[in-house]
């Protein structure tokens, strides 16, 4: 086994970089098959998204693939690497697996969670496999990539918790409704912000909305494009209290609905739950009307409040996730490397074991005629010392099992011992 | 061999509870399947005392403080595990297996005593404390989804989220549980207090309506009446039920256990204020 990986991402280079290193899909699995005919090279994956173009390879032991890499690329982008190389990081074996795990697990993303990641490197699996372009130890690992993302997911919050404005107001509502089946939505103000946050209530199961301007046309509108009705904004405290989540975005100066407005909704509501997001500033819901039980008031600092905490919730959730990927690297390295050994490990005892009998053989004449005992003691003796010589490079061998020197071990083994390749 | 049982279930318990807490701070989705498993194998465990139990005397083993502690903690155990396989509730470990084995743990520890079977003939007091018991259960959920309730309600008024925000279900499914439970507990406590009224009358001699567990259970019923008609009648909802509700269920805790030592029959000994 004879992993590289080359790759830029939104850490290591801008985005003008990025978006000339991309391979769009469509060409995608051209690449791959381009690149896996290259001398060498036996598998190839890449994943191009718009942070990352990663290219992966499984070489022949005795080949450096990283240049050829840079040339497949290179040649792909018909340009010259050499002033984009500082964007471009670098690595081998073992540093491939994790790097990859942490890809699927988000853990490497902008967004820390962000579930397209998976995605779109299941499409990559998919595209460089009917090009041909995996059939062995690195299909194994992208396989186990796209398993160890799905853990990460299954058995930790990384992905759960809003990390934007319009989403975290949704979250809320969910924390507030449970469900959004069948809600209320009433929009004061129709504005570009109040339509995007509705908009992602609508698709998160939200039924009916209202929509109420100060001109009733631009209402109209907006209520007509979700399918919803367009109130007259004298009417607005004769309907709001059919809503179960209000959105306010209206240019007012002073405050649209203060306490006591809400506590005589409330009533009519019988203490139903409402939930206010004031997107508006100045502020459109006086502050106060959260001190009132079952209501809830969220102004646009508050939602980045929440925003905040979740990505610190993100974060702590994130040791954990890494200590998933430490440990499924480990046990994917254990696994694949002393499969990858058994190979050089049959060969060196095989070249030994022939050294030993051809020289047995050879002395054969000039030992006489030896009892079967005197013979077992020749065998005994000799197999002993070619087990002694063995003993030191199959335990180095294995002991690099998973290293990123290994490979370069193996090639240094079959060397000095002469074994083929 | 239901006492072997009994201190079985409660290491179980145990040890369900401890192997539940990573799934609780880690904010898995779900509770780990060794703890669900260890808690599973202790309700069997439990289940089996009681059967062996009833076996014997052939009636429910609730004939004392000790067993109709443990029978209560088997029920809660039970609607445990209905409750979370039905809402997929993490937190609800939080609250019921710890209660669970406190319950049981009491309950093993008391010391068994003699009691006086006659009591038990006709089945009226078998149906008073089963269907208090059972009410008392569905009033612990109510106290569970209360208590989750005003967590998640104080993090959502707060506008800070912190631990609980992520962890705690949403305010309307503690709510469905808390009218939910409140709508099981109450016939079944309405029930037990009825038929413990026919038992007594008919077993009693003398004034046995001032008894002190006798007027707890009045003021817990009432609390759970006020409750569930203010639902009802003007949506009464949210913090401040919420809190009722947590006070209802410290009466049903002081009516069971506290009371128990005060209150002649209730303490579980007939014999004496019976008449002769």
């Amino acid at each position: 086994m004879n992993l590289a990986l080359l790759g830029i991402n939104h850490r290591t280079a801008p985005v003008e970089v990025r978006e000339l290193m991309h391979i769009p899909e469509s060409r995608l699995a051209q690449a791959v098959s381009d690149l896996t005919h290259r001398e060498g090279i036996r598998e190839g994956l890449i994943l191009s998204t718009c942070n990352r173009v990663e290219v992966m390879t499984s070489a022949e032991d005795s080949v450096d693939a990283e240049p050829i890499i840079h040339q497949f690329l290179a040649d792909h982008h018909r340009f010259e690497l050499g002033p984009y190389q500082r964007f471009f990081y670098h690595y081998q074996q073992q540093e491939v697996v994790r790097h990859l795990f942490r890809v699927a697990s988000s853990l490497d993303s902008m967004i820390l969670g962000e579930p397209q990641i998976l995605g779109q490197l299941k499409r990559a699996y998919a595209l460089a496999h009917e090009a041909g372009g995996l059939n062995g130890s690195l299909k194994e690992i992208a396989g186990q990539a796209l398993a160890v993302g799905r853990r990460v997911r299954r058995e930790t919050a990384l992905g759960s918790a809003a990390v934007s404005v319009s989403y975290a107001a949704v979250e809320l509502a969910k924390k507030i409704f449970g469900s959004l089946e069948g809600r209320t939505i009433f929009v004061i103000g129709a504005g570009k912000m109040s339509e995007l946050a509705a908009k992602h209530l609508l698709s998160s199961g939200a039924s009916a909305i209202y929509v109420t301007n100060r001109t009733y046309e631009r209402a109209v509108q907006l209520a007509a494009a979700f399918c919803g009705t367009a109130v007259a904004f004298e009417q607005l405290f004769e309907h709001l209290p059919k809503a179960d989540i209000v959105i306010s975005s209206t240019g007012a100066a002073g405050y649209v609905v203060n306490k006591e407005d809400v506590a005589r909704i409330l009533s009519a509501r019988r203490n139903r739950p409402v939930f206010f997001v004031d997107i508006a500033v100045p502020r459109n819901i006086d502050p106060l009307v959260n001190e009132l039980d079952n209501t809830f008031v969220y102004d646009i600092d508050d939602l980045g409040q929440v925003v905040e905490a979740n990505k610190k919730q993100r974060e702590r959730e994130a040791v954990w996730a890494e200590e998933i990927v430490q440990e499924e690297v480990q046990r994917t390295m254990r696994r694949l490397a002393s499969r990858d050994l058994v190979p050089t490990i049959v060969a060196l005892e095989g070249r030994l074991n022939a050294i030993r009998e051809g020289e047995v053989e050879r002395y054969n004449t000039r030992l006489g005629n030896l009892t079967p005992e005197q013979r077992q003691a020749v065998d005994a003796l000799t197999r002993g010392i070619m087990n002694k010589i063995l003993h030191g490079p199959i335990t180095e061998l294995k002991n690099g099992a998973g290293q990123p020197e290994q490979a370069a071990l193996v090639r240094l083994v079959r060397k000095i011992f002469g074994l083929a390749n | 061999m239901p006492v072997l049982l009994l201190w079985v279930a409660l290491v179980l318990y145990g040890l369900g509870t401890l192997l539940l807490i990573p799934s609780v701070v880690h904010r898995r989705p779900s509770i780990s399947p060794a703890s669900l498993a260890a808690l599973a194998l202790g309700l069997l465990s439990h289940a089996g005392a009681i059967a062996i139990e009833a076996a014997r005397i052939h009636r429910l083993p609730v004939t004392d403080v000790r067993s109709a502690l443990s029978f209560y903690a088997f029920l809660v155990t039970l609607a445990f595990f209905f409750l979370y396989l039905r809402y997929r509730i993490t937190s609800l470990g939080l609250f019921m297996p710890p209660f669970v084995f406190v319950l049981t743990l009491i309950s093993a520890f008391r010391p068994v005593r003699p009691f006086d079977l006659s009591a038990f003939r006709g089945g009226w007091l078998a149906v008073h404390i089963g269907s208090t018991i059972l009410g008392y259960t569905g009033f612990f959920l109510t106290f569970v989804a209360a208590a989750m309730y005003l967590m998640q309600e104080k993090e959502l008024k707060s506008k800070s989220p912190h631990a609980f925000y992520y962890r705690l279900p949403s305010l309307e499914l503690c709510d469905e549980l808390y009218y939910r439970s409140l709508l099981f507990g109450l016939p079944l406590l309405t029930i037990g207090i009825l038929t413990g009224f026919i038992w007594a009358s008919r077993t009693w001699k003398g004034p046995w309506e001032f008894d002190p567990k006798i007027l707890a259970s009045m003021l817990t019923w009432l609390i759970y009446l006020v409750l569930f008609s203010t639902r009802v009648s003007g949506g009464w909802r949210g913090r401040r039920a919420a809190y009722v509700a947590i006070f209802g269920f410290v009466a049903v805790m002081a009516t069971f256990l506290g009371v128990s030592l005060l209150s002649g029959p209730h303490g579980y000994v007939p014999t004496l204020r019976q008449g002769p």
